[in-house]
């Protein structure tokens, strides 16, 4: 982080008094394609990390193969059969299961349910998670006081076993993995909004809000939860990429969908007790395709963030 | 001031606790240098004292900053050089740098609480000063208690148990002084050393100051944006231009008698010599300070000077002698025609209506106080406040930090509620207690003006979207037609069509102060409440700002309550005062009455601390102690801890009455009104 040049680092400025009208306009016309550059500027040093590039190229692969799914798979992710336990070749690159079934093609078409259920879960978190720390950060008193204990408690509980235990409950459908993943995240989201609405609501912007005689809903969603957005955007990043992973382990954990599916997690669970027996193909892809995405999409939200907080 | 001060030009180094040569400094941003300073030149004499002054962006600080070789890690020293004491700083090695500023030179920087570290008792971080210049611990211990009695501080074994968080700003700005001047140094630089201190404490520290240059012979330099200040304290000063000086000179001669166009706009925009808003309008400096690593290849200031023609353009000034002395310069092509530097014309505000029986005045707060409640403590804010405001009246409001002045301009808005007993009324009709339950005409007749207009405007929303959602909600008016009343309103207040467009932190502070003032002035309020409205802004902008506001006044008859720390400028505005203190009115009167005196001790006080810019003698009331907490307001009268006219006995008993010291002009005060006028009877210069 460079330190700000003491003085003259403030913005450039404009004209205070009564010159004409036309010198005006042309100091605000330098100034706006200054800050047009600025912002094309920030666009260009995101574009050329490293880090910003590897993390979309690999998220793309996998939106590609979540959309083409059985297209591009060489073979059918659940009914080819070729031999049990083929080790990676020519033929099949990722090696073949115990019952036979290509590995590439079940890995390629096991993207679409995670890449349809984890942004859709860290999405629906993330809603009632801003709507949530809204409340406590700009209401506060009392009701911030028990929504934060209630939070807290959440927050505390092993989670992994809570959503077990919900699934188990209420069936392993998408929905469900979808509504519990949600609901887990809903806290921790709430948790970040909240620190960063208390940091703006007693800016005086929102008094003279009041004293104007806004809402406190409208004051709460159209004057502070635009200029609360950097930090909600980098969190649902991030918890895109914890989607990925929860939504993983609970098939590892027989949480997820049934055998047939090509899903990463269960793959993994099926795989894993022939680790032993040397037949490592069968977990290691399907695992690595769980770890490619968690990175690729971490590396994103790191970048966006340091081009957030620069900005 | 002795001859030293100017040395010889071929003998510099060896007389000079600090030389400054040709200094040029650029900043890397974006990956293009951009120039700051572009040849800074000046020299301090030992003992001596140098003030910088200029508007924020004229690389001030930045000289400062490379006086030590101190500059962020984007600024780089591209020519000149810096001697101190006759050493080259900018030549010197990391480790003999470091040597260099442990010994030879310190710098006091403008927040005291960010010098120092809060985890550490602030004795061992004084030792520490001590021990790094080789003493040993039981030696820099007593050094320590020693260097606390030389910056004033009564008790130090106690102070230095403290945690700098436990001390007030003042008491840490002393300790801070006291670490700076702990290694003897040759050069001390202070950075706005008083800027976020009360106008009280201010001079206390300015005071310690000015006795520690007779003490040592350090030489000081001394950067500061009030006038006032550097005048009352430095023997000569330069007055900095877009990274130039463009004029120095004897601090007393270069105020009273500025020879460069910069320095008089400059002091022109200062409400000066009890100047009011009845007999002229502020001047303004045109235009705007370049930006950064602007392409300025002859004179820094010639777009903004009316003086400018083609030789300013084409010929790089030069360095004009001023009088026979030697010692003081202008850069300017045109020193001679600076007579013609045309003021603006004079304009009349209204004369207000004092609010008497006949005319009650629109706002009315009866009895009104506040009491905030921390957990199990009662911290009565304000206390039972009357006041009466008339149409058309400006009304300031001073006091230091903590006397509830915010408090009382957010309960008469209601944006805390009052305390039960008390009353707000407007035109008669008593307002509820909190804006939520206000009707939208009485919201329409009451806004308020921000100090910060960066945190006062929406960063998100674009000028048109604020204004309009406004419009709106105050007077109902819909779509087009509220566009139109915006569009109607920014021109009038001198903002373009292109401005509505930008978001705030695209304008300049003077630009969204002016949309805040729009925003107060789009429902045609009975009542603008303006909370230290320039107080964050450079003077030329404020000089604009405050213009502006009295033409609103006239043209709108609307009401103020102005607070403001700034005498000059309550003065300048108000056509009554009141003076608070500990959440009480103390003192209230029409403005020529509140600066002719009688006074409150407090109010005296208060009027005697103002650094003034055109030097005037003044006898320095000192108080003693610190601003008591609201929490435990002392008993009897709430100053009489610190009043320097208590009568014992009596005014630690008695909460003291109002009495009358002129036509509206009230005082809360034992002493009988005659005694103070007998008291406070102004010495003549001669005496």
């Amino acid at each position: 982080m460079e330190p700000a040049a003491p003085a003259p680092a403030s913005p450039p400025s404009t004209t205070d008094d009564g010159r004409p009208a036309v010198e005006v306009i042309v100091a605000g016309v330098q100034q706006a394609s200054e800050r047009k550059l600025a912002r094309r500027e920030n666009w260009r040093l995101i574009r050329r990390r490293p880090s910003f590039i590897i993390g979309v190229f690999i998220v793309l692969v996998w939106v590609v193969c979540a959309v083409l799914g059985s297209r591009l798979a060489p073979h059918d992710p659940l009914d080819f059969r070729a031999k049990v336990h083929l080790p990676p070749s020519a033929d099949f690159p990722f090696g073949t299961d115990k019952t036979g079934r290509d590995v590439l093609s079940r890995v390629i078409a096991g993207a679409r349910d995670v890449l349809k259920i984890a942004p859709a879960a860290a999405f629906l978190g993330g809603i009632f998670g801003v709507v949530l720390g809204m409340l406590m950060g700009y209401i506060g008193k009392r009701l911030d006081l028990v929504l934060s204990r209630i939070v807290e408690a959440f927050i505390a509980l092993p989670v992994l076993l809570l959503a077990l235990l919900a699934i188990v409950t209420l069936g392993n459908s998408a929905w469900v993995v979808l509504g519990v993943v949600a609901a887990l995240f809903t806290p921790i989201v709430a948790r970040t909004v909240r620190a960063a609405v208390m940091a703006e609501r007693d800016l005086d912007y929102v008094t003279s809000a009041k004293l104007r005689g806004e809402s406190s809903s409208f004051i709460m969603f159209r004057e502070i939860l635009p200029n609360v957005m950097g930090p909600i955007i980098v969190e649902l990043t991030v918890r895109i990429g914890y989607a990925v992973f929860t939504i993983s382990t609970l098939s590892f954990l027989g949480a997820g969908p049934p055998p047939p599916s090509p899903d990463w997690g269960a793959q993994v669970s099926e795989g894993y007790n022939s680790i032993a027996a040397g037949i490592w193909w069968t977990t290691f892809f399907p695992a690595a395709a769980i770890a490619s995405l968690v990175i690729a999409v971490n590396l994103i939200a790191d970048s966006v963030q340091s081009v957030l907080e620069a900005s | 001031m002795t001859d030293l001060a100017v040395p010889p030009a071929d003998s510099p180094s060896a007389t000079s606790a600090l030389e400054v040569d040709n200094l040029e400094v650029v900043y890397r941003v974006r990956g293009i240098d951009r120039v700051v300073l572009r040849g800074v030149s000046f020299t301090i004499a030992p003992g001596e004292a140098y003030g910088l002054v200029g508007e924020s962006g004229c690389g001030k600080s930045t000289t400062a900053y490379a006086a030590l070789r101190y500059l962020p890690r984007n600024g780089r020293i591209i020519g000149g050089r810096v001697l101190v004491g006759g050493l080259d700083v900018t030549a010197m090695s990391e480790s003999r740098l470091r040597q260099f500023r442990a010994r030879d030179a310190s710098m006091v920087y403008q927040d005291p609480a960010q010098a120092m570290n809060p985890t550490i008792r602030v004795g061992r971080q004084l030792i520490e000063s001590f021990t790094l210049l080789g003493q040993s611990n039981s030696q820099a211990s007593r050094s320590a208690i020693e260097a606390l009695r030389k910056v004033r501080i009564a008790d130090p074994e106690r102070v230095m148990d403290r945690y700098p968080f436990q001390l007030s700003g003042g008491m840490q700005q002393r300790v801070v002084i006291a670490m700076a001047l702990a290694c003897d140094p040759k050069l001390l630089v202070l950075d706005e050393p008083t800027t976020g201190l009360d106008a009280t404490v201010e001079a206390e520290v300015l005071d310690l100051v000015r006795t520690l240059r007779t003490e040592s012979d350090a030489a000081v330099l001394l950067i500061a944006h009030n006038l006032g200040i550097i005048r009352s304290l430095c023997d000569r000063v330069g007055v900095m231009y877009a990274g130039r000086i463009v004029e120095e000179g004897p601090s007393a001669e270069v105020f009273d008698h500025p020879q460069h166009p910069y320095t008089v706009g400059l002091l022109r925009s200062l409400p000066r010599r009890g100047v009011r808003k009845t007999e002229k309008a502020l001047d303004t400096i045109p235009g705007i300070l370049p930006l950064i690593g602007a392409d300025l290849p002859t004179c820094v200031f010639v777009d903004r000077c009316a003086l400018a023609d083609d030789t300013c353009r084409t010929v790089v000034p030069p360095v004009v002698p001023i009088g026979t002395d030697g010692n003081r310069y202008s850069r300017c092509h045109h020193v001679d025609r600076l007579a013609s530097l045309a003021e603006t014309p004079g304009h009349v505000a209204i004369s207000m209506l004092t609010p008497d029986e006949a005319h009650p005045g629109v706002l009315q707060l009866s009895h009104v106080s506040k009491t905030f409640h921390q957990r199990s403590t009662a911290i009565p804010a304000l206390v039972d406040v009357d006041l009466d405001l008339a149409a058309g009246e400006t009304l300031g409001i001073v006091g230091e930090s903590g006397s509830g002045k915010s408090t009382l301009a957010k309960t008469m808005l209601g944006i805390e509620s009052l305390d039960m007993g008390g009353r707000v009324a407007l035109d008669g009709h008593q307002l509820a207690a909190s804006t939520v339950d206000r009707s939208a005409d009485d919201k329409r007749s009451m806004q308020m003006i921000f100090q910060n207009p960066d945190s006062a405007l929406n960063r998100s929303w674009s000028v048109r979207r604020i204004l309009v959602r406004s419009v709106e909600k105050l007077t109902g008016i819909k779509g087009k037609e509220a566009n139109d009343r915006v569009e109607a309103l920014a021109a009038h207040l001198r903002l373009t069509p292109r401005h509505l467009d930008l978001r705030p932190r695209q304008l300049s502070g003077g630009l969204k102060q002016r949309v805040a003032i729009a925003r107060a002035f789009v429902g045609d309020p009975r009542i603008v409440v303006c909370d230290e409205p320039t107080s964050a802004l450079d003077v030329s902008v404020q000089a604009a700002i405050l213009n502006l506001l009295a033409d609103l006044q006239v043209e709108q008859q609307t009401s103020y309550v102005f607070i403001s720390h700034d005498m000059g400028v309550v003065r300048y505005l108000a056509d009554r005062i009141a003076v608070m203190y500990l959440g009480r009115i103390q003192e209230i009167g029409p403005t020529d009455e509140v600066f002719n005196g009688p006074n409150h001790p407090y109010t005296e006080a208060l009027l005697s601390a103002i650094p003034d810019v055109d030097g005037g003698v003044k006898a320095r009331i000192r108080l003693d102690g610190e601003i008591p907490s609201p929490a435990n307001p002392p008993s009897g009268c709430v100053f009489h801890p610190r009043c320097p006219r208590a009568i014992e006995g009596l005014c630690e008993t008695t909460e003291p009455p109002l009495q009358q010291a002129g036509s509206g002009h009230l005082i809360r005060c034992h002493i009988p009104v005659e005694q103070l006028v007998e008291l406070q009877r102004k010495p003549s210069v001669d005496a």
